[in-house]
């Protein structure tokens, strides 16, 4: 098994896994993947890693009818916004069956780790995906 | 800078050419543009390159542009090749152009060549993809997906805020199919119905197979001067490089308020050619989706948020309205083969100002033109590259 680069996998199980982005220390901006240069203010020298991405609102979602090599068909594709600020494309988890009317956009969404994709070259490769937060918003 | 002219454009048609090695390709589109501009090999002194997935698909990783010219007797002078992603040709053309017009040469061709069908077309989709930073190809990020939800564009959330149809994301894909059928060099070649597009099979929630653009091979070159020096070679028109604007994305956050990369690459180009939207008189776009068409009549200022479909069911965008729009068939109908696509464009403007386009000629000549070509995917809900160029005759 290897993990997808800027994954935070806890080492106890009761935690969250996270993502690593980066925050700027003038500004604020928050970005992931990390960068070095801050593209907000292009300040140099002043990105510091931080943990996000632990929850986050879905901001769009479709389902692809076809995959690319090492991807299964259907899944579904999606940006969520994190409740830090970033917008990120990611997948959604594997509990989700792939079917019109399972995700709405604007659902709040919360972290998992799974394999990228059940297909021999991405099965031993975890990364983050997102999944609907069940029974009540929990969002903070 | 010196003002600069296109004197000769070729293209090698697009479709499948499974056992048509690039090279070969190439060579037709760049004898086709020097026939044309009436010069030799010998007259070229610099020479821009295009190509975008020869790396992956053919294995020819480097020299490339140094590979295709030598084997059309192009040889000695700087060779400079370009990967830009589906607007590496653009790219190459502005190569050129700058060339000329900052007086270090007298006399440049410009090439966009590619091949992608090489027998494995899930090696080709793998190949596409890697035209986004890595970050997002790896996750499963396709180029189809950008287009339907990704923040720049999200054709699927316009349905929800304009009111549009699946009818209306078919209109450009009927359109251009139309003017496509009309083209010898075209991949597609059969006008399509609303219906018919609509009901081809889903590729990416909302979008449908012929709405996307397909696999295709094909090449195309121009040949550019100096104005001045432009009388010295055989007959004719010069058509007139009036701005060639190059833009890479900006990394934004969500709500971020600046305009998007695709309008302020329009907007700096009309004001270096200092024209307005409404002078254009034809248009060549990056319609690899065909319903990024309507948004693209947005962003370079055709008409206002939301009206797009309305430019087509009003007839202005079609092969014999005010303004029409890839007459060539655009990216679904005449092919785009990524790395060619940004000299398809250019080379169908050329011959539509010089009233050579045939069947699907535009009745009053263009006089004056855009191509608008695009790719890439970065990090930052943006595309990697945008490129406008406007011609004049």
């Amino acid at each position: 098994m290897s993990h997808a680069p800027g994954v935070v996998v806890p080492s106890y199980p009761t935690q969250s896994p996270a993502l690593l982005g980066a925050k700027c220390g003038v500004c604020g901006m928050v970005v992931f993947p990390k960068m070095p240069v801050c593209p907000a203010c292009g300040r140099n020298g002043v990105m510091q890693d931080i943990e996000i991405g632990r929850k986050g609102r879905l901001f769009s979602h479709t389902i692809a009818r076809f995959a690319p090599k090492g991807f299964k068909a259907p899944y579904f594709q999606a940006f969520v916004d994190l409740d830090e600020g970033p917008r990120i494309f990611t997948l959604i988890g594997g509990e989700c069956a792939v079917e019109d009317g399972v995700l709405e956009d604007g659902m709040d969404m919360k972290i998992v780790v799974e394999p990228l994709a059940d297909t021999p070259e991405n099965k031993n490769i975890l990364t983050y995906k997102y999944v609907p937060i069940r029974g009540g918003s929990g969002h903070a | 800078m010196r003002e600069v002219a296109i004197i000769g454009v070729g293209a090698h048609a697009t479709g499948q050419f499974t056992d048509k090695p690039l090279k070969d390709i190439a060579y037709l589109a760049i004898w086709n543009s020097l026939d044309d501009a009436g010069v030799k090999p010998e007259d070229v002194q610099v020479a821009y390159v295009g190509n975008s997935l020869g790396g992956l698909l053919t294995g020819q990783e480097g020299v490339r542009g140094q590979v295709l010219l030598q084997h059309s007797g192009i040889t000695g002078i700087p060779i400079i090749n370009v990967e830009n992603a589906c607007a590496s040709a653009a790219t190459a053309l502005r190569g050129a152009w700058l060339e000329v017009a900052s007086g270090a040469a007298d006399l440049a061709i410009a090439v966009g060549a590619e091949k992608m069908y090489v027998g494995d077309s899930a090696r080709t989709v793998g190949a596409l993809s890697a035209v986004s930073e890595l970050d997002l190809s790896q996750m499963g990020m396709q180029f189809t997906t950008s287009y339907a939800i990704h923040p720049k564009i999200n054709l699927k959330a316009r349905m929800k805020e304009y009111g549009w149809t699946i009818e209306d994301f078919a209109k450009p894909a009927v359109k251009n199919s139309a003017n496509g059928a009309l083209n010898p060099l075209a991949q597609h070649r059969r006008p399509l119905s609303i219906e018919q597009v609509v009901q081809s099979r889903v590729v990416v929630d909302p979008l449908t197979l012929y709405m996307c653009s397909s696999i295709s091979d094909g090449a195309a070159a121009a040949v550019v001067c100096s104005l001045d020096t432009a009388k010295k070679f055989a007959g004719k028109k010069p058509i007139r490089i009036a701005s060639c604007t190059l833009r890479s994305g900006v990394y934004k956050l969500p709500n971020d308020e600046r305009l998007d990369t695709a309008t302020t690459t329009a907007q700096a180009a009309y004001e270096e050619a200092g024209i307005g939207p409404d002078d254009l008189q034809a248009i060549e776009l990056h319609d690899a989706m065909a319903p990024a068409e309507l948004m693209l009549y947005e962003r370079l200022g055709l008409c206002d948020a939301g009206d797009g479909p309305k430019l087509i069911d009003d007839g202005i965008t079609t092969l014999r309205g005010r303004v029409p729009v890839n007459p060539s068939g655009g990216l679904c109908s005449r092919g785009h083969p990524v790395g060619a696509t940004g000299l398809l464009q250019i080379a169908e403007l050329v011959w539509q100002m010089r009233g050579e386009a045939g069947e699907r000629q535009i009745e009053k000549r263009p006089k004056v033109t855009m191509a608008q070509n695009q790719g890439g995917l970065l990090l930052g809900q943006d595309s990697a590259v945008y490129c406008c160029t406007i011609l004049k005759s």
